[in-house]
């Protein structure tokens, strides 16, 4: 197809970007009262927010609980107005379910669900915008949902989406180099031990271009470690020079 | 005493099993001590042992209540077996949401301990107040009085002066506020 190149011969992307550069990122933590933690985050032009509530006891039918520790409820879904055709069925389809779960995996690695038995951790994710890496964004803002609420995590979770093009690994798609025939790759990364908490791809690769993939997105993953922890810290001196004001 | 506060984030690595012993807040691997939560870096010393090192936010951390906590709950509902309550206070804390337990008929004195019902699948909390110092310690008189306590199982309504049957708690004078 002539005129849009994923990847053109100087190495710039569709929006210009390079090959391992990230997208333009900003968050913000607590932005809801109510909820026990909550995070906004914009990758891009992806939006996500994310909430999370607990623990606290099990609701519902109580032969879920867990006696040695927390289960993790996660709901994922995308607002009607965040793709570029209305959405008709923002919940309950198969696509969601899926992220859901895959949401709940992800968390249940990091967040020490050992120490709360028997109770619930709810973490709720809304895509407002959808440009492509949908779920890496939606992990990187519960992260920050889930520090916000004081729940212990053994480390960051850090997600990002890699894709691969003329033998060169694109980290952090848009949606017009996923729906572009990129193959891509979802990671998420506890940073610190370098430990992956999930990989997602349904696309074709190459098995030799494996290894290199998984790679440049764990190296992605640990740019996006260094951004969150950013936020973090600035969240926590925010904090405390209210608190002592 | 207590050393200059400093932030952490969670995965932090804080020191290693050698200078401090954990507290709460943070977590122990491969012989280190990380951070769970983000926050503040609290290092207390007591005394010859190791001192304590743990990560405190500015806001209460969610508290559950844990086997052998003594609970301050409210009851909700009895019937011939058991009582169901929900539990507001977990020592001197209050909760954010409150949680579900059970009295059951048998744990509420130490004389009737014996019989225990197995087969029960209990879902909810199991409390107790088969001691001394648990029990009732508020209680409402059918006239809608708060009713004074005269022994371990009595209480009276000052208004219509009728006695009532309660497991009283012989509470401790260092819990009692004003």
């Amino acid at each position: 197809m002539a005129g849009l190149e994923l990847l053109t011969d100087q190495g710039y992307r569709l929006d210009g970007r390079k090959a391992s550069e990230l997208r333009k990122f900003q968050a913000r933590m607590g932005v809801f009262a109510q909820a026990d933690g909550s995070a906004y985050l914009e990758q891009g032009n992806t939006k996500a927010l994310a909430v999370v509530y607990g623990p606290h006891e099990i609701r519902g039918s109580r032969s879920r609980a867990l006696h040695d520790r927390a289960v993790i409820n996660c709901q994922y879904s995308m607002a009607t107005f965040s793709t570029a055709e209305r959405k008709r069925r923002p919940h309950g389809d198969r696509k969601s379910t899926e992220m859901s779960l895959h949401l709940k995996q992800t968390f249940e690695a990091a967040v020490m669900t050992q120490l709360f038995p028997r109770s619930q951790i709810d973490i709720y994710v809304k895509i407002l915008q959808s440009d492509g890496g949908n779920y890496s964004v939606c992990v990187n803002a519960a992260t920050l949902a889930v520090i916000d609420a004081g729940i212990p995590m053994r480390d960051y979770v850090c997600a990002c989406t890699v894709g691969f093009v003329d033998e060169t690994p694109l980290a952090d798609l848009c949606y017009a180099e996923e729906s572009g025939g990129v193959s891509s790759l979802a990671l998420a990364l506890l940073p610190r031990g370098g430990q992956i908490a999930l990989v997602q791809m349904d696309a074709r690769l190459h098995q030799d271009h494996l290894e290199t993939l998984i790679e440049a997105a764990m190296t992605a993953c640990k740019g996006v470690s260094k951004v969150l922890d950013e936020v973090v810290r600035q969240h926590l001196q925010e904090a405390s020079v209210h608190s002592r004001e | 005493n207590m050393s200059p506060l400093r932030l952490c984030v969670p995965g932090e690595k804080l020191c290693s099993v050698d200078d401090c012993r954990a507290g709460t807040g943070v977590y122990q691997r491969h012989g280190y001590i990380y951070s769970s939560l983000a926050g503040y870096v609290l290092k207390k010393n007591e005394g010859e042992e190791l001192p304590v090192i743990s990560v405190v936010r500015e806001t209460e951390a969610q508290l559950l209540p844990d086997v052998g906590a003594i609970v301050t709950c409210k009851v909700t509902g009895i019937n011939s077996r058991f009582a169901k309550v929900h539990i507001l206070y977990v020592g001197s804390t209050p909760l954010k949401d409150r949680f579900r337990g059970t009295i059951r008929k048998e744990d509420v004195r130490e004389s009737e301990k014996d019989k225990i019902s197995l087969g029960d699948v209990q879902s909810t909390y199991l409390l107790t107040t088969a001691e001394n110092e648990l029990g009732v310690v508020v209680a409402h008189s059918e006239a809608g009085a708060q009713m004074i306590p005269i022994s371990w199982r009595e209480m009276q309504c000052p208004q219509t002066n009728a006695k009532e049957f309660r497991k009283v708690a012989r509470v401790q004078p260092e819990y009692l506020e004003a």
